[in-house]
């Protein structure tokens, strides 16, 4: 009896998605059309950009791998390639062992709730270029806030070389985009930890795990899907970080915090070569694309 | 006896980690708001006391100079409702177009689902920086820099997967047996989406709306490149352009800060408002399944 009415609901069902078929795709086609128009269409162009010698002046002609060969033996464009690894992988690591732990912290207080949430959104709610500004006027070297206390607390014994420093100012900048997003990947922390079953740490307890041994062996383990969660979404967008960077430092001093993205902003908008700085942002595309697929793709097997 | 002594270092261990407990929560907060305090304090300072040596933690004579000086060297009311403008039709366009996709993908079966799911997802990963160049070099052949349309028309499309993420989970949750019936019941689509899904995924809808207006506030990328008039630019961008007073060569950390709280402050009564659902939302976004 249940089989038949089941049967007749599904095949009901079905004759109702026959019927409206053909509005399915004029529901979803708009967005789709829409989002590629503006995606897919201009990165294929990016990619033909970037097998020609296209600049303000000349139309351009096919030179083949010709501007990528070029990449390969021009100092700035390496050493911004390895800039924006070693970015990426600093702030993206920083976020995630510093978002868990501000997450397990907030989930036992219970007080001041208001306070603590308008805290945790006031960053993530402010602009990138105003982060960089902010953070541009405590870094400043002479008559700085941050200098000023850190001599006063008497941990440092003279200025900090905060941006004119080309290592310094690399860890400077890191800093501020930690700033920036910590709040963002500690509130993901926080639901993911209040989604976790009771009944595995009260158990856990009755068997006297110790405190490391409960985080190490039940909350790590469930939490692996949200980790990878987290180092996808941020890792996809510290690679392409533009506006933090060129708010702080403009890529300085010299070229030590130049990164893929402000590489590429250079070659193709201040210097007009379309070509070169799209096969810089095609290496950039590429890295997106490697970070971004290699944790869906361990999301994905986790969530198994 | 026994058990003053099982209670005694329970207790001492229970206030010591009430202690680590707050001075790390304390820690924390001072991080996170010590900046945008500065920012603050350093607006209200008089221009001498901004490039003071040593800098002062509070501004000593409290003043509002800056913000006129501000106000108009940035055309600020303009700028303003340029940035209401653009970010809210942007939000409110991503919103519905990126909701009734979601819809569909949530409800309905159709030939190439999955390919064009991946087409609407996978395009996250095509940074936005890639595609400026090409955007830029289009609209400069259509005549479409330094317009709002074009400025609109890229932030929808930066929106949708966003939107579509954020309430393909809201429609998730809705029990289809709700719209099926109205199907049945002769609702036609338009009907069964404006009636029945759009009051129940209402809260979805106004957060989505929320969070892409904030993102739309603070875009700069595209907001600089596209547009190059005074008139047109939005906020974020006028951060690039330091106003100055004239005949003063310092850099003038007073009104750059009051700039940045000219930027921030129409933001704040949103978040303090709506700060529970703002985070549901990021979640929403976030944890699809």
């Amino acid at each position: 009896m249940t089989t038949t009415t089941d049967a007749l609901a599904t095949a009901s069902r079905m004759k109702l998605h026959l019927r409206i078929n053909w509005l399915a795709y004029c529901v979803v086609l708009p967005a789709i059309v829409i989002r590629c128009g503006f995606t897919v269409v201009p990165m294929i162009q990016t990619i033909l950009l970037s097998l020609t010698n296209k600049n303000l002046t000349n139309e351009g002609r096919f030179i083949g791998l010709t501007n990528y060969i070029r990449l390969a033996s021009d100092p700035i464009f390496l050493s911004s390639l390895s800039f924006t690894l070693i970015y990426t992988f600093a702030s993206v690591v920083l976020e995630l062992v510093l978002g868990l732990i501000v997450a397990m912290l907030l989930m036992r207080v219970a007080r001041f709730k208001l306070i603590t949430n308008l805290a945790m959104l006031l960053p993530w709610v402010m602009a990138p270029l105003l982060a960089a500004t902010v953070w541009k006027i405590l870094y400043l070297e002479h008559g700085g806030i941050l200098n000023q206390l850190l001599l006063a607390l008497k941990i440092v014994s003279e200025p900090v070389h905060w941006l004119s420093d080309g290592n310094t100012a690399r860890v400077s900048v890191t800093i501020t985009t930690v700033w920036k997003n910590l709040s963002w990947v500690a509130l993901i922390f926080m639901a993911a930890l209040g989604a976790l079953p009771r009944e595995l740490y009260e158990a856990a307890q009755v068997d006297g795990a110790t405190v490391l041994q409960r985080f190490r062996f039940i909350t790590l383990p469930l939490l692996m899907p949200t980790i990878y969660l987290v180092l996808m979404f941020r890792g996809m967008a510290e690679v392409v970080t533009y506006e933090q960077i060129g708010g702080l430092t403009g890529g300085g001093p010299g070229s030590a915090t130049t990164n893929l993205a402000l590489y590429t902003y250079q070659r193709f908008f201040q210097e007009l070569r379309y070509g070169y700085g799209s096969a810089v942002n095609v290496v950039l595309l590429l890295l997106t694309i490697a970070i971004g697929g290699f944790f869906a793709w361990r999301l994905y097997r986790s969530g198994r | 006896m026994s058990t003053t002594s099982h209670v005694e270092p329970k207790t001492v261990r229970q206030i010591l980690g009430k202690v680590g407990l707050y001075s790390g929560l304390a820690i924390l907060l001072l991080f996170l708001v010590f900046p945008i305090y500065y920012m603050f304090a350093t607006s209200f300072k008089t221009p001498g006391e901004a490039y003071r040596l040593p800098p002062t933690l509070f501004p000593l004579r409290p003043t509002l100079d800056a913000y006129p000086y501000v106000i108009q060297q940035w055309s600020y009311w303009r700028t303003l409702l340029n940035t209401v403008f653009v970010a809210g039709t942007s939000a409110a366009s991503a919103t519905i177009i990126g909701g009734i996709a979601a819809y569909g993908f949530s409800r309905m079966q159709f030939a190439g689902k999955s390919v064009l799911y991946g087409l609407m997802i996978g395009t996250i990963a095509i940074p936005a920086m890639v595609t400026l160049g090409p955007i830029f070099i289009a609209y400069k052949n259509m005549n479409l820099l330094d317009t709002h349309v074009g400025l609109i028309a890229v932030f929808v499309a930066e929106g949708l997967p966003m939107a579509f993420l954020t309430l393909f989970s809201y429609f998730k949750a809705i029990p289809k047996d709700l719209d099926e019936a109205a199907y049945i019941d002769g609702t036609g689509f338009v009907g069964t989406f404006f009636r029945i899904i759009l009051p129940l995924a209402l809260p979805g809808f106004s957060v989505t709306f929320l969070l892409l207006l904030i993102g739309f506030w603070n875009e700069f990328l595209f907001a600089f490149t596209l547009t190059v008039t005074p008139e047109v630019r939005m906020l974020t961008v006028r951060l690039f352009e330091v106003p100055a007073r004239e005949n003063v060569n310092a850099v003038p950390y007073d009104l750059i800060a009051a700039g940045g709280v000219l930027i921030l402050l129409p933001l704040v009564p949103l978040l303090i408002k709506v700060r529970d659902q703002l985070v549901e939302g990021i979640l929403a976004g976030a944890l699809k399944d």
